[in-house]
């Protein structure tokens, strides 16, 4: 690259530009000379260093007035020059540096010349190389004492360049040209680290300028943030780079008593600081002044590298100047403690390496001033704290608990000789227990309201990892920032890691006994204190703390798990008395289906006697939430304790059960989340696993709790709930309770009988299902009635097509039989039916060894509930009436295959039923009729004759008096009663005409009742159920429906086969004014 | 007639269930022979024995070894991890169950058709006496085990009569290492036996029906029984190993 590689032909090259410029010093050939030295190599360069230097300084030191521009490109080329070769000797660069320095002096005030920043820089610039190319050991040299004048004269120059310049650009190369002049270079061309005794005397000359420079610079880091983050950065890191040098522990330790005279003139033997302890004292006193100036500016400032700096400077200084700056460790450790849960994650992660630092190397735990120093921080922050979480906003919050959580965090096990002063942890109990106030003055918490049963095989989510982060948003009285609630959350953590939880926890349960405002900050303390406790969130400083053991974590949650679920604590009033109202109102609005389909209809709500006769929303708004904490906690005890907390599940798991039943939506959710929590930590599949796996936990809580139904009025459902999701191998565990079900039914049956019969219904609906029926009889038995039926549903076509004999004989003797049957003559069919119903079809789990064979359990409940099915049918509330039909309707299906046992309680039974299907509201019609089909399908020769004898003749005729009334009514008759009974009566007939499989009277009679709602003149409704009713007729008697329909109607002429035969003549007019036409037609060709 | 109701039971702490069958037989095994785990055996009316750990309060274990049939009499041995059940089936089983293991280690043959539960005297060795109903029908048989051989057969006198043995207790007074059996019979009398001599050292007759259960305090030299008529004596022994009814 270099054209000129030898000194000589440079020289050569350069020698008429030196001298030109010599003489004539212009910009020119200042620019001149600077491209000729492009050409020259960096060998020839520093041969011919003096020579060109030469013209240069010459420029420079000519008297009299020079034009900026001149000096400017004068400095840039001697940077030019200086950037490429060394200075070799000591007077070169003495002299230089005063030549630099001197441009930028004015002679009449102690402020850098008012010259274009352009000079200014240059200046800087050329300073900073000069310095860069000064060899290792003249440098050296360079600093010593009588030096300090010039020194000084620079280092003031760059400070006030720094501090009042506008340009950024010259501010930054300022405070860098500092740093090379205070031997901070970070760059990489000074190698050699310096020897104690260079560092020493480096450290006595710098010394003289630390007032100066720590000053300054403060004024600069603390200045405005707009400055641009950069400045304050380089400041901040000249200024615990000079401090950390100057105030060194190491340093100082070595420092003689007595000065040594040095080998100057007295004017600069003054200027020289001899760095004893006093002076040690006193300069360590100002600086705290200026660091906590820093500290508190720059901790806030927005810029997280700024912030990230403050973390640098604390670790330099506490690690350097432990002892010389003894009265800064504290703010300086404040600082750093501050920015533990700084925003930024740099930030935080430094900050967590420089705590974990000082924790590995003792530099806090070991040395007795750091300890005592963060001691007395926290007691001053624990005395404080309270006033402060009172007047403070959101971010100053912010700040106090960071620092808070940072004192702990250093402290770590060391944080119980405060706790263990009683005025301290009071301090701190009270104030986490204000700043966690909640706002309940919510109104939609109390407002919604939870109906549906959640799906509990739904398995739990697979990112809980930490579950209760996902946990209802809450709203607290004294902040609205999530973070403080988090910060909060970590120092409760924190807490019950390193301090004695038992001391802890006695102390908030005091606070949770002491009063009702006090109880849910408690618990909310609580839950984090275990999950601290456990360890499992913690990042942990100190590594040979020993964390609580599994067996005192048990206990100590056992004890609070305890308080939780006691009757005062977990029973509260959540919604008004009223609710029954409320309920009422519901039913109305959602009319029919609710109660088909409404399980939480019947749910009475009833409180204990020891609820307040009014509680306002606030206070019920209260109370959800202190269950919701506690379920909460459940949930985090369970995360805390893992497999462990199976051996609690035999206590909380009923209570939670019972809280996902909750109609305040808030709970049950909150509760159903704990159940996925406990499956989590106990590893189960999903609540319904749990529930299985647990069941006789919750048998053994029901079970007590019937036994104070008062007090629990919500038992019966958990075990409805229970019951809906278990599986077979529950009944033997619940065969005694349910006989208590019985039993306090029959004490409680004006009271309670709604919500006993849910449970009934649920269990004989799991009965049904869980011993579905294995006898044959009933499928042989409905098998015969298809076969009959899908052979008689052939009849017509084989009339019409080719008969056989056999065909005709079949079906005669179908007949005949039928004809037998239907006259009661039914001797033959009991016969077989008695042979196959004798051996009752049995489990083999429920065999018992015994010699005499005993009824399976489930049957013999079944029996029980049956028995009492009897005498609640005629209850006054027709919802109960209504689900007690339900329940016969179950029980028959589960004693199905047990006649002996079914038949007389299906006599006894009956009167009721006649009641409830001929005298009873519609809904209670319907459902009578679905029961009489279902014991028409178990017991159908019984049910026949006295379903023909008692209750189809009071049917019919009330069938056929209404009928004219309706007809001639108008559109408002579909909301009578009376139309819904016959709407009832209509649609409940013919399914039950089909199984009861009647004799061809009985079912004239329904043909000929229902008959008449064929006509068109009847509503719309009422001709569909007749047809409905025929359309059964058709599958049991095709050929007389057949006749039937035609008789009303007959749309087509007979002619004979043979005209031997007699016409066919039927009855039914073909006039247009026949009402029946538009149904007969619609029902011959169903039967076609 | 101002009649107290009396007030309910108080309410058990828990209801273990699950035997599918009435319980017949009760053992609690705890303190240090549980290892802090203690265990309860119920033996059923099917034949089962379960063991309960009143940890977990759950059956941990279900022994099946009387063949179906009801299960009278439950024990663990001093060292725990044996267990001895005696069932209708005339047949005391001697189980192993250390480590989680359920076998049959022995078994014994009864010889007694009656209702009377079996006892034993057991310190910390590991030869242990055990009191059985023998084969006649007023008879009471020792045995040494482990090794199952007939001690001695304790039949009363000729013209005493008390009918059968309904319950045992063997035990050791402090002062002697002598070997004394309490026997309560069919006809409401209690004796006491030395086993070494084979004597009745004193009885008195306490009841009018036979006596269904007792136990004795050695310390104290008291005792207490129960008979079929619902009622309770209390009885004392003196320092002339004679029993007195107090």
């Amino acid at each position: 690259m270099a054209v000129f590689d030898t000194p000589e032909e440079a020289f050569g090259v350069l020698r008429p530009v030196c001298v030109q410029l010599t003489k004539t010093q212009t910009v020119e050939n200042v620019e001149h000379l600077q491209t000729q030295l492009r050409a020259v190599s960096d060998t020839a360069l520093q041969e011919l260093q003096q020579y060109i230097l030469f013209p240069l300084r010459f420029t420079l030191k000519t008297p009299g007035p020079k034009r900026e521009r001149l000096i400017q490109s004068v400095v840039e080329c001697l940077t030019f020059v200086l950037s490429s070769t060394c200075v070799k000797e000591q007077e070169l660069l003495q002299e230089l540096f005063s030549e630099l320095s001197a441009c930028l002096y004015s002679p009449n005030s102690p402020k850098p010349a008012a010259v274009s920043e352009e000079l200014k820089l240059a200046v800087i610039q050329g300073l900073s190389t000069l310095m860069h190319s000064a060899y290792g050991d003249i440098l050296l040299t360079f600093y010593e004492p009588s030096i300090l004048p010039r020194l000084g004269f620079a280092v003031s120059l760059l400070l006030g360049l720094a501090e009042q310049e506008k340009s950024r650009q010259i501010k930054i190369a300022a405070l860098k040209c500092l740093q090379v002049l205070l031997f901070q270079c970070d760059c990489q061309d000074h190698p050699r680290p310096l020897d104690e005794l260079e560092q020493k005397q480096l450290g006595d000359l710098f010394a003289s300028f630390l007032p100066g420079i720590s000053t300054a610079l403060t004024r600069v880091i603390t200045g405005d943030f707009k400055q641009g983050h950069s400045i304050v950065i380089s400041s901040l890191k000249i200024f615990y780079k000079t401090v950390g040098f100057i105030m060194a522990d190491e340093q100082l330790r070595r420092i003689s008593k007595v000065q040594a005279k040095p080998a100057v003139e007295h004017k600069v033997a003054e200027l020289m600081v001899h760095r004893e302890a006093d002076w040690v004292k006193n300069t360590g006193d100002k600086l705290t002044i200026l660091i906590k100036k820093i500290i508190e500016s720059v901790s806030v400032h927005p810029h997280w590298k700024v912030r990230l700096e403050l973390v640098e400077l604390v670790e330099a200084l506490l690690l350097k100047c432990s002892q010389s700056l003894v009265e800064s460790a504290g703010p300086l450790l404040k600082a750093l403690v501050g920015l533990v849960n700084d925003e930024s994650p740099e930030v935080q992660a430094q900050c967590n390496k420089v705590l974990k630092y000082f924790a590995d190397q003792k530099v806090v735990v070991g040395n007795r001033a750091f300890a005592d120093i963060l001691s007395e921080s926290l007691h001053s922050l624990a005395t404080s704290l309270p006033r402060l979480v009172n007047y403070q906003d959101d971010q100053g919050k912010f700040c106090t608990l960071s620092l808070l959580l940072g004192y702990l965090k250093l402290l770590g096990p060391k944080v119980n000789f405060v706790l263990n002063s009683v005025a301290h942890l009071q301090r701190l109990s009270k104030a986490l227990i204000q700043v966690l106030e909640l706002d309940v003055a919510d109104i939609k918490i109390v407002e919604e309201r939870h109906w549906n049963s959640d799906d509990l095989s739904a398995s739990p989510k697979t990112s809980a990892a930490q579950p209760w982060n996902q946990i209802q948003r809450r709203y607290f009285r004294f902040f609205t920032d999530e973070r403080i609630f988090l910060l909060l959350r970590q120092v409760c953590q924190l807490l019950g890691y390193y301090g004695n939880l038992y001391l802890l926890v006695d102390h908030f349960m005091e606070l949770y006994r002491e009063s009702v405002v006090y109880r849910k900050q408690a618990a909310m303390i609580f839950n984090e204190l275990v999950t601290g406790a456990a360890g499992l969130e913690v990042e942990d400083l100190h590594e040979k703390h020993i964390k609580t053991s599994p067996e005192e974590l048990r206990e100590i949650v056992t004890s609070i798990l305890e308080e939780y679920i006691s009757q005062e604590n977990w029973y509260l009033v959540t919604c008004i008395e009223a609710e029954e109202m409320g309920e009422e109102l519901m039913m109305k609005q959602s009319g029919l289906q609710a109660i088909t389909s409404g399980a939480h209809t019947s749910q009475i709500t009833s409180f204990p006697a020891f609820s307040k006769p009014s509680p306002t929303i606030c206070s019920m708004n209260s109370n959800i939430w202190q269950i919701c904490i506690q379920l909460e906690g459940i949930g985090q005890f369970a995360f805390a304790l893992g497999k462990d907390f199976n051996l609690l599940l035999m206590s909380a798991l009923y209570p939670v059960l019972e809280k996902a039943g909750d109609q305040t939506l808030l709970i049950s959710q909150v509760a159903t989340s704990t159940m996925m929590d406990i499956c989590h930590a106990c590893g189960y599949d999903s609540p319904r696993h749990l529930i299985n796996q647990n069941s006789d936990y919750l048998v053994n809580g029901i079970s007590l709790n019937l036994r104070h139904l008062a007090l629990h009025p919500h038992t019966p459902k958990v075990l409805e709930v229970m019951l809906q999701n278990s599986d077979a191998s529950l009944l033997p565990l619940v065969a005694d309770v349910v006989q208590d079900v019985l039993a306090t039914l029959d004490q409680f049956y004006d009271k309670r009988a709604a919500s006993f019969v849910s449970v009934l219904h649920a269990l004989l609906a799991a009965l049904a299902q869980w011993f579905p029926d294995t006898g044959h009889l009933g499928q042989l038995q409905e098998q015969s009635l298809r076969e009959e039926g899908s052979h008689l549903s052939r009849g017509p076509a084989t009339l019409e097509n080719s008969t056989t004999a056999e065909d005709i004989e079949q079906f005669l003797l179908n007949y005949l039989k039928e004809k037998d049957v239907a006259d009661g003559n039914i001797s033959d069919f009991d016969n077989g039916d008695e042979e196959q119903s004798v051996p009752p079809k049995v489990d083999e789990n429920d065999t018992h060894p015994d010699v005499e064979p005993a009824l399976p359990v489930q049957i013999q409940i079944a029996m029980d509930v049956m028995e009492r099915c009897i005498h609640l049918l005629s209850d006054k509330n027709l919802k109960i009436r209504l689900k007690v039909l339900d329940v016969l309707d179950l029980c028959v299906v589960v004693l199905q295959s047990h006649k002996n046992q079914l038949l007389p309680l299906a006599h006894r039974a009956w009167p009721s039923l006649v009641h409830r299907l001929t005298n009873d509201d519609p809904l209670a019609v319907l459902r009578a009729f679905k029961v009489l089909r279902t014991l028409g399908g178990k017991c159908g020769d019984f049910l026949r004759s006295r379903f023909c004898k008692d209750v189809l003749p009071k049917l019919a005729g009330s069938l056929v008096t209404q009928a004219p009334i309706s007809a001639r009514a108008g559109p408002v008759y579909s909301h009578t009663l009376a139309f819904k009974l016959q709407l009832a009566v209509l649609q409940g007939l013919g399914p039950l005409c089909e199984r009861l499989d009647l004799g061809e009277g009985d079912l004239n009679k329904v043909a000929d009742a229902c008959v008449i709602y064929l006509s068109a003149k009847q509503p719309m409704k009422l001709q569909e159920a007749a047809r409905s009713v025929f359309l059964h007729l058709m599958k049991v008697d095709p050929d007389s429906t057949w006749f039937l329909l035609n008789e009303l109607y007959c749309p087509v002429q007979f002619t004979p086969p043979h005209p031997s035969l007699h016409r066919v003549h039927l009855q039914g007019t073909t006039g247009q004014q026949n009402p029946y036409v538009a149904n007969v037609l619609h029902l011959l060709r169903e039967l076609q | 007639m101002a009649a107290t109701i009396p007030p309910p039971p108080p309410d058990p702490q828990f209801v273990l269930r699950g035997t599918q069958s009435a319980v017949h037989a009760l053992h609690f095994c705890g303190g240090a022979q549980a290892e802090g785990r203690p265990l309860l055996f119920s033996g059923s009316q099917s034949g089962l024995v379960h063991i309960w750990s009143l940890q977990t309060r759950r059956a941990v274990a279900t022994l099946d070894g009387h063949g179906g049939q009801c299960v009278t009499w439950l024990q663990t041995l001093p060292q725990g991890h044996q267990l001895l059940s005696q069932g209708r089936d005339l047949k005391l089983c001697l189980w192993d169950l250390a480590e989680g293991r359920n076998t049959v280690m022995d078994s014994v043959r009864l010889e007694s058709v009656g209702f009377c539960r079996s006892a034993i005297l057991a310190g910390g060795q590991p030869r242990w006496t055990l009191a059985v109903p023998g084969k006649d029908s007023d008879e009471v048989q020792i045995l040494e085990m482990p090794s199952k051989t007939s001690v001695c057969t304790l039949k009363p006198e000729a013209d005493a009569k008390p009918g059968m043995p309904m319950c045992l207790e063997l035990w050791q007074a402090n002062s002697s290492p002598r070997p004394l059996l309490l026997v309560g019979y069919e006809d409401g009398s209690v004796a006491l036996w030395d086993v070494s001599e084979r004597k009745v050292c004193s009885r008195i007759a306490c009841h009018e029906e036979p006596v269904m259960g007792l136990d004795f305090d050695s310390q104290k030299a008291r005792g207490v029984s129960g008979s079929a008529g619902k009622a309770l004596a209390v009885w004392s022994l003196d320092g002339q190993q004679a029993l007195q009814v107090s």
